[in-house]
């Protein structure tokens, strides 16, 4: 456990104070193999809990919290953002009139609960988290370099990106909701620092409304905290097993579950809440590519899911299931228009982390076990998609689709593994499209949820192809040698593009042996330590077995992977006897490796093409008023929803 | 297993048979419609094998790759319908089939071909929703995607799913390439010069091109064919006069702009999707 959290944070010091590029690098890679190492043991030995003794950790969380609160109100002053500074006041009245006027027992045993839940996603975030780090290591070198900057920040990113890690971990095992409201500061105090590193005017903007956002998140949190408290009287309710065990009768307590779910949806920046994620995209890709994969976005929908049992059956769950899947149709239209590969990969994150939402709002054993699913794919996904732009933007110095244009002549080892991520989010076998497709089949309880589903997967095929056809554009003769990777870039690109094959092969057995658990624990309202936990999975489990994996027709699966893998080797294996250039009504210049063609007076000139982006139907201006007036809306009907049972 | 490897060899060799010969039918009547005499019933196969003979001339490698992806794909999800496996995955792999014919046209720097891609996209854009509520729409009437559900029902989904039904029309007439909606590239070459997505191809892949559609024909119409199983011949006879009435359509009208037909499908035929999945659910409940 104290590896978990704790050596993160001490990794972190020691890093800050290694100042060479190679010693700084090692620590970082030692850390990262011990956490990945820690998760597994933690992975195999199956659930426990666990109470820290020996010293008041209580009031060192209790200090740091006003320590975190004090630091908004620092930086709303110093950048006169009156939002931060309101939103830190919010906080940080209620905190303390929460421990000093009401003078609170948080006292919570367990403090920490690790669960099947819990184990999945440490292992999300202790793999695909450290192999960003690992990333990073080689990146921020790069990246420093292309800035010509004279005094080196690396050390001080590493710190926070392996903070992060710990805050995430601490985050998923806290049993105390109190606790678990601390990690949750931390992680947002991480994602001001990071997407603030690079201190321009605009990365400081962003930053300030990515922590304005999130605190309101965390004020909506305290309320909730104070709620329970004084109604149901004392630290009992502060624990999140006996919330959600069935402790308390759920129609007493759906507002401050409301409230906290929309702390979720602040965190997950689902709509009205896009614009901070959006914005987080001027930091450095490692930073998206750790706020999007396995952090940061993920301790929001995790908090949804965690609570799922505690409003299931209730008009909340339906509003949840609506709200999540308005999003996901929302973004999704949203990223046709984008240009911006980082921006489409935002808009298709949050896309997903709706779709997640609303799996957990339509509240089914399958759609749980479906958003369970796709937390993990997408963890997968994203992360290797966020390292490729990351990669190509080291290589071509832009972010912008159109600057990727015949990409896969100029760096053909980059493309490979972009298309492969690119492919693995919308196509069969992969484990998006069947995370999606359990989900469409869940979705049937809530008819409005499907529809959204149905049109938002059909928007998602249209923007991941065009981006891909940007990239795979070539001219007939040009053809380079496999570009060289740093092994810093290539060894997480590698695990991750393994990974996708891996899990989406072993989707069968990974999901009887593992998930299945974690499906189990949030949908009895994890009672795993006072029920016993071989009854329950037995019973449930068989259920749940003949409910998803009979539906599963698997051997035409891999009859469509192996194809897949296949194809490929096509190119290898086709030879023409022939490559010409294309048809320009006759007016081409006549070289394949040249895309002139005669223009007026028979002058030489290069024609270029273009990608469609439909600005007129789908661009910000004009889907935004729309689609936040209603997002805003649903928000208001789910906290009316927890306030109306009262 | 035997019957199962029968049911494939047979859809290998039948289907394209079957769907070729659709397509001399469908060149024949278009002719008399036209007043001409029309060529020759079997003109397709003509046209197929003279293909294959021709030269091996390619504008990019990538492009066969996807020409492939096309036709193994169209035929993955046609093998999902004979042997009556999941309608949802069908409605997914069908989509890959047309995302690789998209890339297909990508994968050039050919302005023609890129218009033709990026109007095959919309075209995914304006039908994938539907084929998708239809699912849902089976879901919502069996409580399965099986597609061998279907076949173990007494009353025909034609009965409950005839809004839908009158959608998946709309569909066929994309999907077969038909005015007005021959957006990407038309099935006859009436109304345009260069041939859109197709553009690139040529000789064997365009061959390659054809049989895929050859597929494609007798996917669309089995697909229409499911919503009267019990007993099949109506369904088949209804695919049929579907197959003539497109036909007409396509004599009547004239290619639209391809705003007009996302348009028309997201508004129409995502109403009465909706309204038809909306009107079981309210009448059935949640099964």
């Amino acid at each position: 456990m104290a590896i978990a959290i704790l050596l993160p944070v001490a990794a972190g010091i020691l890093i800050l104070a290694v100042r060479n590029y190679y010693a700084r690098g090692a620590v970082v890679i030692l850390t990262s193999l011990i956490l990945i190492a820690n998760s597994v043991f933690f992975a195999i030995k199956g659930p426990f809990t666990y109470t820290p003794g020996g010293f008041n950790w209580g009031l060192l969380i209790t200090i740091l919290d006003y320590g975190i609160l004090i630091f908004y109100l620092y930086i709303g002053f110093s950048l006169r953002n009156w939002l931060v500074l309101i939103f830190a006041a919010t906080q940080i009245i209620p905190l303390a009139y929460f421990e000093f006027v009401m003078k609170a027992n948080i006292q919570v045993t367990p403090a920490f609960v690790v669960d099947h839940l819990a184990l999945v996603m440490t292992l999300i975030i202790s793999i695909i988290g450290s192999l960003i780090c690992i990333y990073a290591i080689r990146y921020m070198y790069d990246h420093e370099h292309h800035l010509h900057l004279e005094k080196s920040k690396q050390s001080r990113f590493l710190f926070w990106l392996v903070l992060f890690l710990g805050a995430m971990n601490g985050l998923v095992f806290a049993n105390n909701l109190v606790w678990l409201y601390f990690f949750w500061e931390v992680t947002t105090l991480c994602s001001f620092q990071l997407i603030s590193h690079d201190r321009t005017q605009e990365a400081v903007h962003n930053a300030a409304r990515a922590v304005w956002m999130n605190s309101t998140g965390g004020t909506a949190f305290i309320l909730a905290i104070i709620y329970l408290y004084a109604t149901q009287g004392g630290s009992a309710a502060l624990s999140v097993q006996n919330l959600i065990g069935g402790g308390i009768q759920a129609s007493v307590i759906l507002l401050p579950i409301a409230l906290l779910c929309y702390t979720g949806f602040t965190k997950a920046a689902q709509m009205p809440f896009q614009s901070w994620l959006l914005g987080a995209m001027v930091a450095p890709t490692p930073v998206s590519a750790l706020l999007h994969s396995s952090t940061m976005v993920k301790a929001g929908v995790y908090l949804v899911l965690r609570l799922a049992p505690v409003y299931a059956g209730t008009y909340l769950s339906i509003i949840i299931a609506i709200a999540g899947a308005f999003t996901f149709f929302a973004t999704s239209a949203l990223a046709v228009s984008q240009s911006t590969g980082k921006r489409v990969l935002a808009y298709s994150t949050i896309a997903n982390l709706g779709l997640i939402i609303a799996c957990a709002g339509i509240n089914t054993p399958l759609s749980i076990a479906a958003a369970i699913l796709l937390i993990v794919f997408h963890a997968i996904s994203k992360g290797l998609l966020f390292l490729c732009v990351g990669t190509i933007e080291h290589q071509i110095w832009s972010r912008d689709i159109e600057d990727m244009e015949g990409l896969a002549a100029k760096a053909p080892l980059t493309t490979i593994i972009t298309a492969v991520g690119i492919l693995s989010m919308f196509l069969p076998p992969f484990g998006m499209l069947i995370g999606k497709w359990i989900a469409i089949e869940a979705a049937y309880t809530v008819p409005l949820a499907a529809v959204f589903f149905v049109l938002a997967s059909t928007l998602t095929i249209v923007f991941w192809t065009k981006w891909l056809g940007r990239l795979l554009q070539v001219l007939p003769k040009i053809q380079q040698p496999f570009e060289k990777l740093s092994p810093s870039y290539s060894v997480p690109l590698w695990t991750l593009l393994i990974g996708i094959f891996v899990v989406g092969i072993g989707i069968g057995p990974i999901y009887q042996n593992f998930l299945l658990a974690a499906t189990n624990n949030v949908v009895s309202g994890n009672q795993i330590f006072a029920l016993g936990l071989n009854n329950l999975i037995l019973t449930s489990a068989s259920l749940l077995q003949r409910d998803i994996l009979g539906l599963f027709p698997v051997w035409p699966l891999y009859l469509v992977l192996i194809i897949a893998l296949l194809m490929p080797l096509l190119l290898i294996g086709l030879k023409p006897t022939e490559l010409r250039q294309v048809y320009m009504c006759g007016e081409q210049t006549g070289g394949t490796d040249t895309d002139e063609w005669l223009a007026e007076a028979d002058k030489k000139t290069r024609f270029q093409l273009g990608g469609y982006y439909y600005q007129n139907a789908l661009g910000e201006k004009r889907v935004n008023p729309w689609a936040n007036t209603i997002a805003i809306l649903l928000l208001a009907i789910m906290i009316g929803c927890g306030v109306i049972v009262i | 297993m035997i019957e199962q490897f029968l049911v494939v060899m047979v859809t290998l060799v039948c289907a394209p048979l079957v769907g070729g010969l659709l397509f001399g039918i469908d060149r024949k009547i278009t002719a008399r419609m036209q007043g001409r005499f029309g060529p020759p019933v079997i003109q397709p196969f003509y046209d197929f094998f003279k293909l294959l003979g021709k030269e091996h001339i390619a504008v990019s490698k990538l492009q066969f790759v996807w020409i492939y992806g096309y036709l193994v794909f169209m035929i993955v999800s046609l093998l999902f319908l004979f042997m009556k496996s999941d309608f949802l995955l069908l409605v997914f792999l069908l989509g890959f089939a047309s995302v690789s014919l998209v890339l297909g046209g990508f994968s050039t720097k050919s302005p023609y071909a890129h218009f033709g891609a990026n109007r095959e996209l919309m075209q995914i854009l304006a039908y994938e929703p539907i084929l998708l509520l239809l699912a849902i729409g089976i879901y919502a009437q069996n409580g399965s995607f099986l597609i061998s559900e279907i076949f173990k029902q007494e009353k025909p989904l034609l009965f409950t799913l005839w809004p839908l039904f009158l959608a998946v029309l709309y569909v066929l007439t994309i999907k077969m390439r038909k005015s007005p909606f021959d957006i990407a590239t038309s099935h006859h070459g009436h109304q345009e010069i260069v041939k859109g997505v197709t553009t690139e191809y040529s000789g064997p892949y365009f061959a390659l091109f054809h049989l895929a559609e050859w597929y494609e024909i007798i996917l669309l119409l089995g697909i229409i064919a499911l919503f009267w199983t019990n007993p099949l011949w109506v369904g088949i006879l209804i695919a049929l006069a579907a197959f003539i009435l497109e036909l007409f359509i396509d004599n009547i009208a004239a290619r639209m702009t391809v705003g007009w037909m996302v348009r028309l499908s997201w508004s129409v035929g995502l109403i009465l999707g909706i309204l038809n999945i909306a009107y079981i659910y309210y009448t059935k409940g949640v099964s």
